[in-house]
């Protein structure tokens, strides 16, 4: 299998704090700093409260699939021909209902990809950054 | 609002091609005076306007570009896809004809989906989408939309045969339609030929690339009566709205399927006064084989869950208890984002499809997904 390699437009400071988690091998996710509820993805605005302020907080990296598919031809702008196939997951993590991160399945030899299977946080290495991956739990 | 007191009174489009020459203005241009001299007026006579705010022109421009009078009303539908084309601009139009803003209203859209950029240009300007899903590889239409065809059949099921019978109907349909682009006929076998782009979806279970304009013209029910084709009413519109931008709306709904065609089908069928079992045939917004799958279930031709059953019971083919995409859809017809799909619903009401005509067809839903938002709309003859 393959990794995608993209790069990373951190312009929008909104997601330095993602990023900065997986250099430090941490899945985060940002939540509402006075009440702590899970805020995902970090919008713009937090919806009707235009004053609350985001903080990125560590979930525990296990979780399960909510879905996921094969990616045989990638769609991401230049020419990407090398780095298929791969397999997006849509990861759901257990500590933050309702939150859905986007990653790459590894360390999956010889492992179907299913909807609800049990999930791992392990951030793996594409290009210049760290994008997060999903290692199926054995 | 109240059913048949709108009809669509004139159609229009260009030839569908894989790659044309043609700008978007030129080509809205050609299929809105192809729209007005189909329902026997000139330019003169449109005095209104819904223009769509992803075709990026005006109606100053349109009704500039077409040589019309004095404009009285115009709008802009705020929704995507299909549900802008066939479902808000239907509406819009009803409330200006119904308050005596306008007569004639013109509807016009084109598309060049070979444009710089591509068809995926505007996903990439969305921020959580670049800052979050692009550096994974979770991008673009077919990729989201395979993701919603693995989780659907985790719920319900869904074998290669079921995804592949929805192609497989929409290509019978083209088959018998002169301006399809893929007339070619697809079996299962043709069908797996079709090269994977993102498990489950082949391109045969995508939407065509597609350079073309389409228009109609909308007037009131007594207006019609004197136009020259029999009259085609609108007898129900429904739209189901919520509130899922872009930018979430392929990872963080609830369920990533869950249009609101269930909301728009219910609000549609009681305005007109019919149930499914009415219907005649159905236009279905086929971005993807997996979306029309879902669209169908949610029109109510069959239960929740069997959309793919349908489909391999060959119940949408020629011939079979409910034609649906009888152009052959987005898949193997052309993409016009809907409107194609309404085109074709008001010539099958009329009875002048030849080949491809559904016999008495008198009763046509068009379902319209569009983003997040979604429309039925609800055509009559008569």
């Amino acid at each position: 299998m393959g990794i995608p390699i993209y790069p990373v437009h951190l312009e929008d400071p909104l997601f330095q704090g993602f990023y900065d988690g997986l250099d430090a091998g941490e899945l985060r996710i940002t939540a509402d700093a006075e009440t702590g509820e899970w805020i995902w993805y970090p919008p713009e605005v937090v919806p009707g409260k235009p004053d609350a302020v985001l903080e990125w907080r560590a979930v525990s990296g296990e979780g399960q699939a909510y879905t996921y598919t094969v990616v045989t031809r990638s769609l991401l702008p230049g020419d990407h021909k090398a780095e298929v196939p791969f397999t997006v997951i849509l990861f759901e993590p257990d500590d933050a209902p309702g939150v859905r991160v986007a990653g790459i399945l590894v360390d999956d030899e010889g492992v179907e990809p299913k909807c609800g299977m049990r999930l791992r946080f392990r951030p793996v290495e594409a290009g210049d950054h760290r994008i997060p991956g999903f290692a199926p739990v054995r | 609002m109240k059913g048949n007191r709108i009809a669509v009174t004139g159609v229009g489009e260009t030839p569908f091609l894989r790659k044309g020459e043609e700008t978007v203005m030129q080509m809205m241009t050609r299929a809105s005076l192809a729209a007005i001299a189909d329902a026997g007026l000139t330019p003169a006579d449109i005095d209104g306007y819904v223009s769509n705010k992803y075709a990026g022109h005006p109606s100053e421009e349109v009704a500039h570009a077409i040589g019309a009078g004095e404009r009285r009303f115009t709008a802009v539908a705020d929704t995507a896809g299909g549900t802008a084309t066939t479902g808000d601009a239907l509406r819009l139009a009803q409330l200006a004809i119904e308050a005596g803003l306008a007569r004639h209203i013109l509807i016009p859209y084109a598309i060049r989906s070979t444009k710089p950029g591509g068809v995926y240009g505007f996903h990439a300007r969305e921020p959580q989408k670049a800052g979050l899903e692009m550096p994974v590889g979770f991008f673009g239409q077919p990729t989201y939309f395979a993701t919603m065809a693995n989780r659907y059949d985790h719920e319900f099921g869904l074998s290669e045969e079921e995804l592949a019978s929805v192609a497989i109907t929409y290509r019978a349909w083209a088959t018998k339609t002169p301006h399809a682009q893929r007339r070619d006929p697809m079996d299962l076998d043709g069908y797996r030929q079709s090269p994977m782009i993102s498990t489950p979806l082949r391109a045969a279970d995508c939407c065509l690339t597609t350079d073309a304009g389409c228009a109609y013209v909308v007037s009131s029910v007594e207006a019609a009566r004197d136009l020259p084709h029999p009259v085609v009413s609108v007898q129900g519109v429904g739209i189901g709205y919520n509130n899922y931008p872009h930018g979430v709306l392929f990872s963080q709904k609830p369920c990533t399927f869950d249009y609101p065609g269930w909301e728009s089908a219910a609000q549609a069928y009681a305005m007109a006064g019919v149930d499914p079992k009415d219907l005649d045939l159905a236009q279905v917004y086929d971005g993807f084989s997996i979306s029309a799958i879902v669209q169908t279930e949610m029109l109510g031709l069959c239960d929740r869950g069997e959309g793919g059953r349908f489909y391999a019971a060959g119940h949408g083919m020629p011939g079979g208890c409910m034609p649906i995409n009888t152009s052959g859809g987005h898949m193997s017809g052309g993409y016009v984002p809907g409107i194609n799909l309404l085109i074709e619903a008001v010539r099958q009401l009329r009875g002048q499809e030849g080949d491809r005509q559904v016999p008495d067809a008198r009763l046509c839903a068009v379902a319209g997904l569009g983003g997040n938002n979604h429309s039925t709309t609800i055509l009559a003859r008569g």
